[in-house]
């Protein structure tokens, strides 16, 4: 048995039928048409306890809807589901202490007071004892950068430095599982990175089995090992990053910086450019691998650089949207 | 409690921070008092009495509806707004904290503007007890917390009523200010002076009239039976189905989600 194991689960919703137009808007006050819409079907996987799961798939895809039922906000209708030895809908108060949610796009910290304050009353709602708390929250202060930032009223600060004090209101009572949703939302790029490192930090330091949904794939190439790739309500791939590289990224573009004269004619070269000052090679890799290229290109000429040009990994999700049509 | 008090003082740390609209607003609230006293004073400047009952009878029962109402206001804020919580999809963080929902709900707003209308209530009240010869004994007295205490409970179980309401909807929410402002502007008087309908009404669906037409009677030396006296405890039942309503509003919201 797993940390968390999920097993077949489905939910769907009823929607009500909106029609554009006044009239059918009249229509829909009167009488509504509801349309019932699987949020998720059949969704099964496990995760073992200290793992980084990237959680990723298209708008409406079932992201969240699967965040809320694995935090025990939603009962699904079909399915099972265990981590660390519960059922998340079933005794919500006792599971909710071992795990800690940041929902990118909302806030669980006091408007007008400084974070530090919902600190303290974080404490008495997660009951923790005096010593521990103060000992966890330098801790994140400390990791975070916090300790200019915590007693200013939380209105002022600006997104990056909120969401900061966001994952450390996430993290004090020291929970099992951390649950990110789009943790890095409209932040800067040195934010990003301050969150990112933090969030390798604490999953290095405490084992925190950290679940994370994002659109931006750097975040699942600095962070997650393992991504879970989601569409229309089910599960499409579960596996490594890396694999799933291998298995599309297919071409490279090779830039070669050479002043001597290159022919090349080789099985997997598709394309050779002439440019300013050396040539532009596109490989095919699964018939030419590009330390064998290399070999091949010393042999012939002197290389004065070299750039290797991957293909980013936006261009493989698009890929794979496209491949499962969703 | 230690939590509930907690986020008490946060709201008022909040609401102090903005200084100048907090004073602005705590007298805007005196303002807003008077022009419904006005109301009950003008009627009385043409009949010496409704149905039996005086300028300061009536007042009496006033004050006593506008303390529990705006008290709830202050420390139950978050049951009123609770629409807002729902729209904003707030409630979700409320449901991943290990403490209960309802304790966190009432944590989660409070307006200490309103204050102001609760020490107005109290002022009000006081005016009427000196002006009215009510021969006190003990009983009498028990009658009068009674009433005050009923009073915040019933606004307390019409809130958490018109909370629940946002499970199933959050549009139309004009239907729970029939019950809450439309309740309370018939409540500021003895309710006896209506119809029988509504009487009736007022009894049993929304039990103001344990608040402030039974116990008044016997208050008044109207009616002399203990029972109506004791009659603003009936208030309590009516809170039962009022705190079901929201439990099965939870879980419809978590099956059904938003």
């Amino acid at each position: 048995m797993s940390f968390i194991e999920v097993k077949q689960i489905s939910k769907s919703f009823r929607v009500a039928k909106k029609k554009s137009g006044l009239k059918e808007a009249f229509k829909s006050f009167i009488k509504r048409e509801y349309q019932i819409v699987k949020a998720v079907e059949d969704v099964s996987f496990s995760i073992d306890e200290g793992e980084i799961v990237g959680y990723i798939g298209p708008n409406g895809a079932g992201k969240s809807t699967t965040i809320k039922i694995l935090s025990g906000i939603l009962t699904p209708d079909s399915g099972e589901c265990q981590i660390a030895g519960m059922i998340p809908w079933k005794n919500r108060v006792k599971y909710v202490k071992n795990i800690g949610v940041v929902f990118g796009q909302k806030s669980q910290l006091w408007w007008d007071i400084p974070a530090e304050d919902t600190f303290d009353l974080l404490k008495d709602i997660y009951e923790i004892p005096d010593e521990k708390y103060q000992s966890t929250k330098n801790d994140l202060i400390k990791k975070l950068n916090l300790e200019d930032i915590i007693n200013i009223p939380v209105r002022q600060l600006s997104l990056g430095q909120r969401m900061r004090c966001e994952i450390a209101a996430a993290l004090l009572h020291h929970p099992k599982i951390l649950f990110l949703d789009e943790p890095t939302i409209g932040l800067d790029a040195v934010s990003k990175q301050l969150v990112r490192d933090f969030i390798k930090k604490i999953n290095r330091e405490n084992h925190t089995t950290i679940i994370l949904t994002t659109h931006d794939m750097s975040d699942i190439t600095t962070l997650a090992k393992r991504i879970i790739l989601i569409g229309n309500g089910k599960v499409l791939y579960d596996g490594s990053l890396k694999k799933l590289k291998n298995q599309y990224e297919t071409k490279t573009t090779i830039m070669v910086k050479t002043k001597d004269k290159l022919n090349i004619r080789k099985k997997g070269v598709l394309e050779k450019i002439k440019t300013k000052d050396g040539y532009q090679l596109v490989i095919h890799l699964k018939e030419l691998s590009i330390s064998e290229l290399l070999t091949i290109l010393s042999r012939k000429i002197e290389i004065d650089d070299i750039e290797i040009e991957n293909e980013s990994i936006d261009d493989i999700i698009v890929k794979l949207y496209e491949d499962y049509q969703i | 409690m230690k939590i509930y008090l907690k986020a008490l003082s946060m709201h008022l740390k909040s609401e102090l921070e903005y200084r100048v609209s907090f004073l602005l607003s705590f007298l805007s609230q005196i303002f807003i008092f008077f022009s419904y006293y006005f109301v009950i004073l003008s009627l009385f400047t043409k009949f010496s009495h409704i149905r039996g009952f005086t300028l300061w009878e009536v007042l009496l029962c006033f004050s006593i509806i506008q303390f529990g109402f705006s008290f709830n206001e202050v420390f139950a804020r978050g049951i009123d707004r609770f629409d807002r919580l729902i729209i904003k999809g707030d409630f979700d963080i409320l449901l991943v904290r290990p403490k209960n929902i309802l304790l966190q709900v009432l944590c989660s707003d409070s307006d200490f503007i309103k204050v102001s209308r609760v020490i107005q209530a109290v002022i009000v009240l006081i005016l009427s007890l000196f002006h009215l010869k009510i021969e006190w004994n003990i009983f009498k007295i028990m009658t009068l917390l009674l009433m005050l205490l009923a009073s915040c409970i019933i606004f307390f179980g019409i809130f958490l009523m018109a909370a629940s309401y946002c499970f199933y909807t959050i549009q139309g929410l004009e239907v729970r200010n029939v019950f809450t402002d439309g309740g309370k502007y018939m409540a500021q008087y003895p309710i006896g002076i209506f119809q029988k309908g509504f009487v009736l009404f007022f009894t049993f669906i929304i039990p103001y009239a344990f608040v402030n037409y039974y116990p008044l009677l016997y208050l008044l030396g109207k009616k002399d039976s203990f029972l109506y006296g004791f009659s603003p405890l009936i208030v309590f039942l009516y809170l039962i189905p009022c705190i079901s309503m929201f439990y099965v509003g939870i879980k419809r919201y978590t099956s059904v989600g938003s």
